[in-house]
């Protein structure tokens, strides 16, 4: 069997040293492979706070851009500190777009075409015929609860208002759906 | 921390409360700082995103049935959602179908519910026993039940007649608060 390459095998701050380390541009490999790691993740915090998957799109970009930039600038002190570090740059840049700021092209004429990072792939799909079956199963209450919070990602104060239910009844039912949900979905329903 | 382990993996009530906005500022700044160097907790969250993902597409696509409230419908209405709506007053009927651009349909049960605690709904289909739905979800305060059929059956189903009851359940037992008819007309092709 064929050995992973050896940056797959370090860890984020280690990554972060190598391309710190190196002349710039000159740690390719750990570039991409931090890119891999890093970019999915900086998406998911451009869903929370954006709500829109294209603005989550631009940050993710946007962030990727920056975090290697100033990698290779050695603006990082402490690699340990990286989340810490990229969570500033997430802080900043959401502020950014949120403004109207940034987008794409602008981010690659400044910082060139060498830096783009692959696009994050976007979660596993779950097969949306098995996730209706599935609801189909759930309680009523759990089921209405589900749809009415996922929707739209709405909080447990403001679903309950709407079913005369306390939000704390909310999260509670909302707990115990997802979980029969996901047990259903994923198939291990049947296993247990 | 990498791609492979968390030596403190948040638990899932906190994943949830997390996306949902529901924490205070501080610890989702901690929760944000956390996901954002673990590559263990951050899929964990990206497998929550997608199944509420598939929780909306099941709803927007009209495979799922559901009890519901009025906000929320207005609020999937106010995003654009083509809703066609059916009021049936307490003991009475309306007869009823499904256009080709309708996303959902919805019915309107209107009902005294004030003190109601417990709510069951039968359902009797033409040719099928009645099918008893425990303990639906409605607002007391709005004196109806909102109900959303899955519209992928709907769209199959031949013209029928379609019987629901409302049934209250509390301690002194059980009691018909009132039957709904849909006389259903299959759209013609």
């Amino acid at each position: 069997m064929e050995n992973p390459p050896v940056e797959r095998l370090e860890d984020d701050a280690a990554l972060a040293r190598r391309i710190a380390q190196a002349q710039p541009g000159r740690a390719p490999a750990a570039e991409a492979e931090l890119c891999r790691r890093l970019a999915p993740r900086v998406r998911l915090y451009g869903l929370k706070h954006l709500r829109d998957e294209h603005a989550a799109a631009d940050l993710m970009q946007q962030v990727m851009l920056m975090t290697i930039q100033k990698l290779r600038a050695g603006e990082l002190r402490d690699s340990e500190r990286l989340a810490s570090f990229v969570f500033g740059i997430c802080r900043m840049s959401v502020l950014e777009l949120r403004r109207g700021g940034l987008r794409r092209e602008q981010l690659l004429e400044r910082y060139g075409e060498d830096l783009a990072p692959a696009a994050a792939p976007a979660e596993p799909l779950f097969d949306l015929e098995r996730v209706a079956g599935c609801l189909e199963k759930l309680p009523q209450r759990e089921r209405s609860v589900l749809l009415m919070t996922f929707y739209e990602d709405r909080p447990a104060d403001e679903v309950g208002a709407q079913l005369g239910l306390s939000p704390g009844n909310v999260r509670v039912i909302r707990h115990r759906g997802l979980a029969r949900l996901r047990e259903c979905v994923t198939g291990e329903e049947a296993a247990q | 921390m990498n791609d492979f382990a968390c030596a403190a993996p948040l638990d899932e009530r906190t994943l949830i409360e997390y996306w949902l906005g529901e924490l205070p500022e501080d610890a989702e700044s901690a929760v944000d700082e956390h996901l954002l160097g673990c590559g263990h907790c951050s899929a964990r969250l990206g497998e929550l995103v997608a199944l509420a993902g598939g929780i909306r597409d099941a709803l927007r696509h009209g495979k799922v049935s559901a009890f519901v409230s009025d906000s929320f419908i207005r609020s999937l209405a106010g995003q654009g959602l083509r809703v066609r709506e059916y009021r049936v007053p307490r003991n009475g009927s309306v007869n009823c179908t499904i256009m080709t651009g309708d996303d959902l349909l919805i019915g309107r049960l209107e009902a005294p519910l004030a003190g109601v605690t417990r709510l069951d709904v039968v359902i009797d289909s033409p040719g099928l026993p009645g099918e008893v739905r425990q303990d639906v979800p409605f607002d007391p305060a709005r004196g109806e039940v909102v109900v959303v059929p899955n519209m992928v059956q709907l769209r199959a189903a031949p013209s029928h007649r379609l019987r629901l009851e409302l049934i209250a359940v509390d301690d002194d037992g059980r009691r018909t608060i009132g039957e709904y008819i849909f006389n259903h007309t299959a759209p013609t092709a």
